[in-house]
């Protein structure tokens, strides 16, 4: 039966070029094999082949397990499955002929170096960020987390990628009912491949949101090990240098990895700055448009007469002409993100002088309108990570500010906090901890206390020790 | 359901809200019309009186807070389920009129004050669509949405009734009384139906969450404050407009004017009448979500998804203003079920500690 094993593995593995199949003796008949694209060739040559050929003697597989193979991780493989799966992720297998296997951790290092992330810079703090391997990423949650408490659970996902995901928290703080949850969540998956992170939080999104972002996405390890610690999940994903960390809250939006690094009345400046921005980025082209159209009234008389001269001759309906300057501000921000940097600038002043000044002259365009576009644009990025669903809903209420005037914007803000406010993940409230309001909890959403005066865990994060101290 | 539950200060803050998005339009010339400058002491008494029911309700919702029983299984056990299918027709009929009192108002006030006229069916069904929404989404959104936009809505509306407060002649209030008290207590009766913001709350009787035994404080300190803003508002309001004031039928948006030192500043005081609009919009969506929950306990279905007869014709009854005036609405319908909405206003809150410590004690013994 067990004979049976290596024949089938040799079986499905045949007519392919990257296998590499060695015979080799030792007192025993061995047969090694392992992928020349995912091993290590010195790694498979000093801790399993070296080590074999200058050996006699040995009796069987259990021998050879333990006085032989060099390797930091080696293991006995129980089914032909788990050997499939270690084999394909670059470990070297050691076949007896009874059919027992060996599975020795050889797999390589090719990747890029951690490096500080280009999507979470920060002036002070930690540079170090994220990279696609797996391990290398748990390393650096395990550099921060020196503790017994610090747990992962391996699984692996994608019926093709087999991609490895480990399930990251800390035992005795993260609510182990959501621990069991997320990683049942994760088991259940049935799906050919995982690419990214972002394939997993679309499963672990239970209310399959359409607009917003319901797992939170880090690149930096010393943000990942500050949720972990409050109570999160952390899950790691091979190929991804995005951990996910759950539950999320919305605020989470609104806080910047520079956060705890600075001043905390300085971080509270930050935060309604970016607050208002959001607002304003949302909120200001539909109002201007409804101003226009149906209540100039609200307009003060000299602002009313520079935008009434402005705007005369131009051609479009104030509607039309804020989303055009929308639309021509997100197709730009669109090229830019995929054009090489050096032609990113070009395209940057092409869109600046050509679009937007010749526009002006031409009169196609008010400038006011260009303003409050550009405004609104600026306003977006500062919250990097929902700048796309945020420029879709400004289109929405702009829309709706030009149909409805203000009945349409104060409706279509209603809809979306009722929305929002129905959001429910984990245990934990969306909009936490402002609806439900959680007073404790606001020691670190909008405002923040200085760290030393932060002495209990987030209510609304689920967790089994609330107090940080002791 | 949990997605109904909501907390006892959440409640608080969506009853604070109820009050201040309904009365700040037209009852304020409603009432200057029957009793002139007095009718802030019949808003006063008319208050006193539903802090009497209020507090026997919130006793109700103490001695409910073991069984949680809803308000249709303690008129089933107490007074037999045709009585109780006909308290849950009349308010059914009740929230059905004062959803369509409220969206009467705000359509005069984007036709007059915001210069905004458009038809009734394109007005009033993306109202509905969002009430139907809510309903979906459950009230435990519709109340943590209120509780999200409560404290801009409070600014919005203390800026609005405060800033022409240094034009006001407080005197022009004297001399008090001069209706004669039986007069301003006839009003009050006379449009009682204005009152009793705290109808929702039987609702979500079964399912309010309440921390370290408080139900009291929270809720009557809400309407103490919606009180006294309520009866502020209306004395700034004749105050100022005098004889004139039962003439002008959007009070809050006329005194909104006094917001602005001069017309070249520009009418920012409209922004804040539409922060205030929102608080009107979360009270027809209240009013909605208890609409549908009266049909759902006539009809007993039950389901996860809306019922699409329900939203139909609860759709249909908000088309009335389209065929008949509010004002022959409320003349007819509510001349005619004075009474009747008295009973379930004023005589079921005060029955309810009774009626649910009954029920409790009956399940007890069937149990």
């Amino acid at each position: 039966m067990k004979e049976n094993n290596l024949q089938k593995f040799l079986a499905i593995y045949s007519g392919d070029d990257d296998v590499r199949i060695r015979e080799v003796s030792c007192g025993i008949e061995l047969t090694v094999v392992c992928l020349d694209t995912m091993c290590d060739d010195k790694k498979v040559s000093s801790y399993v082949l070296q080590p074999l050929v200058y050996a006699e003697g040995a009796t069987d597989i259990s021998a050879v397990k333990t006085t032989l193979m060099a390797g930091a991780v080696v293991s006995k493989t129980v089914n032909l499955q788990s050997a499939i799966e270690d084999f394909v992720n670059g470990y070297t297998l050691v076949w007896d002929s009874k059919g027992n296997c060996l599975s020795v951790d050889t797999r390589t290092t090719i990747g890029r170096a951690v490096a500080e992330p280009p999507t979470s810079m920060v002036l002070r703090g930690p540079r170090e960020g994220f990279v696609e391997d797996l391990k290398v990423n748990i390393t650096l949650l395990r550099k921060r987390l020196k503790t017994t408490s610090f747990k992962a659970i391996n699984i692996n996902v994608g019926k093709y990628t087999n991609t490895a995901v480990s399930i990251c928290y800390i035992d005795g703080i993260a609510d182990q009912t959501i621990v069991e949850k997320i990683t049942q969540q994760l088991q259940a998956i049935d799906t050919d491949a995982i690419l990214d992170s972002s394939y997993l939080a679309r499963y672990l999104d239970t209310n399959k949101t359409i607009l917003f972002r319901r797992v939170g996405i880090t690149e930096k390890p010393d943000i990942a090990v500050a949720k972990m610690i409050e109570g999160r999940v952390a899950i790691v994903v091979d190929g991804s240098p995005m951990v996910l960390t759950l539950p999320y809250l919305f605020v989470e939006d609104m806080q910047s990895p520079g956060d705890y690094y600075e001043n905390s009345s300085i971080t509270v400046f930050g935060r309604i700055l970016r607050f208002v921005s959001v607002l304003a980025s949302v909120l200001l082209p539909s109002l201007y448009v409804c101003l226009q159209v149906y209540n100039y009234q609200i307009i003060p008389l000299k602002f009313l007469i520079t935008i009434m001269n402005a705007s005369e001759a131009i051609p479009f309906s104030p509607l039309a002409e804020m989303l055009l300057v929308l639309i021509i501000f997100d197709i730009l921000r669109e090229a830019n993100l995929r054009m090489p940097s050096a032609v990113g600038i070009s395209l940057s002043l092409v869109g600046a002088i050509v679009l937007g000044d010749a526009a002006v002259k031409a009169g196609l365009l008010g400038a006011p309108a260009v303003m409050i576009g550009a405004l609104s644009g600026i306003g977006l990025f500062t919250l990097p990570d929902n700048t796309l669903v945020m420029s879709l809903m400004r289109l929405i209420v702009t829309f709706l500010g030009g149909v409805m005037g203000l009945l349409g914007v104060t409706l279509a803000t209603i809809v979306t906090l009722l929305y929002l406010a129905s959001l429910q993940n984990n245990k934990t409230p969306f909009l936490a901890p402002f609806a439900p309001n959680i007073p404790n909890d606001r020691q670190d959403a909008i405002g923040q206390k200085p760290v030393p005066d932060m002495d209990k865990r987030p209510e609304s994060i689920p967790n089994e020790n609330k107090t940080r101290r002791g | 359901m949990e997605k109904n539950k909501v907390g006892i200060n959440q409640l608080a803050l969506m009853y604070l809200l109820a009050i201040a998005g309904g009365k700040f339009l037209n009852l304020p010339s409603i009432l200057a019309k029957d009793v002139g400058h007095d009718s802030w002491l019949t808003l006063l008494f008319g208050f006193v009186f539903d802090a009497v029911c209020l507090t026997f309700l919130l006793w109700a919702i103490k001695l409910n807070q073991k069984k949680q029983l809803d308000l249709s299984t303690i008129l089933d056990k107490t007074v037999s389920k045709v009585v109780s299918k006909i308290i849950m027709v009349l308010f059914f009929v009740i929230f059905i009129i004062r959803t369509n009192i409220l969206l009467a108002s705000c359509y005069k006030l984007f036709a007059v004050t915001f210069d905004v006229s458009t038809n009734w069916i394109v007005y009033a069904l993306p109202i509905a669509a969002i009430g139907f929404l809510a309903v979906q989404l459950g009230f435990n959104s519709i109340a943590r949405t209120s509780q999200l936009l409560f404290g801009i809505i409070f600014l919005a509306v203390l800026v609005l009734i405060l800033s022409p407060v240094t034009q006001v002649e407080f005197t022009s209030l004297l001399p008090i009384g001069e209706a004669g008290f039986g007069k301003i207590v006839g009003t009050f009766f006379k449009r009682s139906f204005w009152f009793s913001d705290y109808l929702f709350i039987y609702f979500v009787f079964d399912s309010i969450k309440v921390k370290n035994n408080r139900v009291f404080l929270p809720i009557l300190s809400a309407f103490a404050v919606g009180a006294v803003m309520t009866i502020a508002m209306n004395a700034i309001f004749v105050s100022l407009y005098g004889s004139l004031s039962q003439d002008i039928e959007l009070a809050l948006s006329k005194i909104g004017v006094y917001f602005v030192s001069n017309s070249s500043n520009g009418r920012w005081d409209w922004i804040t009448l539409s922060v205030w609009l929102i608080s009107v919009f979360l009270k027809i969506m209240v009013f909605i979500y208890c609409a549908y929950k009266c049909l759902e306990k006539l009809f007993e279905f039950k389901s996860a998804k809306l019922n699409v007869y329900a939203v139909i014709f609860i759709t249909l009854t908000l088309m009335l203003p389209m065929f008949v005036s509010t004002d022959m609405l409320l003349s007819t319908v509510v001349a005619w079920g004075m009474i009747p909405f008295c009973i379930v206003q004023y005589l079921l809150p005060i029955s309810m500690p009774f009626l649910t410590k009954l029920a409790n004690s009956k399940l007890e013994k069937s149990v």
